[in-house]
């Protein structure tokens, strides 16, 4: 199949999976090329707590608290 | 001897590129039990419980009484401390700490307090696969 005849049919899609579209073709790119392309606009959440040191230390203190309990 | 876990694909369509360290695990307070999945995450300071599966292990809100300040997105999600019973599969259960968040955006994450503390983990991602197991049982 070529692109001419793929174009009519991922113009017709709806918006979220012609963004799908995107980011499945960028990753199969990026596989082939051995590189991450990330899309400079592209906002992504990081849910990861990376730095909650004081939580952490909440934590082991509610531990050590129940532990002695 | 570690128990080996396989990468988890979230989004099939990304393939592996979607590819996540989850571990199967089972979560207990008092005598109810829920089987989770946990996102085994080195770069979390700490565990994290969402909303609801506390809610699935008779957690109560208003008893908890210790509260978890979290950073990033989580920030704006009040936290509390819990401890629970965690088991992997062929390990005997451990106590561990979790900030049960009010969010239900994020999955069981398990992190450095104190998963990381009570379990050795030995990622392998270029093969797809982690290994967990009780603390000091690894090689150096």
């Amino acid at each position: 199949m070529t692109l001419a005849e793929l174009l009519p049919a991922l113009h017709g899609l709806p918006k979220c999976e012609k963004l799908r579209a995107i980011q499945v073709l960028a990753a199969d790119v990026a596989r082939e090329d051995g590189e991450m392309l990330v899309p400079s606009e592209a906002a992504y959440p990081v849910w990861s707590p990376f730095d909650a040191f004081d939580g952490a230390a909440t934590l082991m203190r509610l531990l050590k608290d129940e532990k002695a309990a | 001897m570690p128990q080996r876990f396989p990468y988890v694909e979230v989004d099939p369509i990304l393939g592996s590129a979607s590819a996540l360290p989850y571990a199967p695990i089972t979560l207990q307070l008092g005598d109810r039990k829920v089987q989770a999945s946990g996102l085994i995450d080195s770069g979390s300071t700490l565990n994290v419980l969402p909303f609801d599966i506390g809610l699935q292990l008779g957690a109560v809100w208003d008893e908890q009484s210790v509260p978890v300040r979290l950073g990033g997105n989580l920030a704006e999600s009040e936290a509390r401390g819990l401890v629970l019973l965690g088991q992997i599969e062929g390990f005997a259960p451990v106590r561990l700490a979790f900030a049960w968040s009010q969010s239900n955006r994020i999955p069981v994450i398990l992190g450095q307090t104190n998963f990381f503390l009570e379990f050795d983990v030995r990622f392998c991602g270029s093969q797809m696969f982690f290994e967990i197991a009780p603390r000091s049982s690894l090689g150096a």
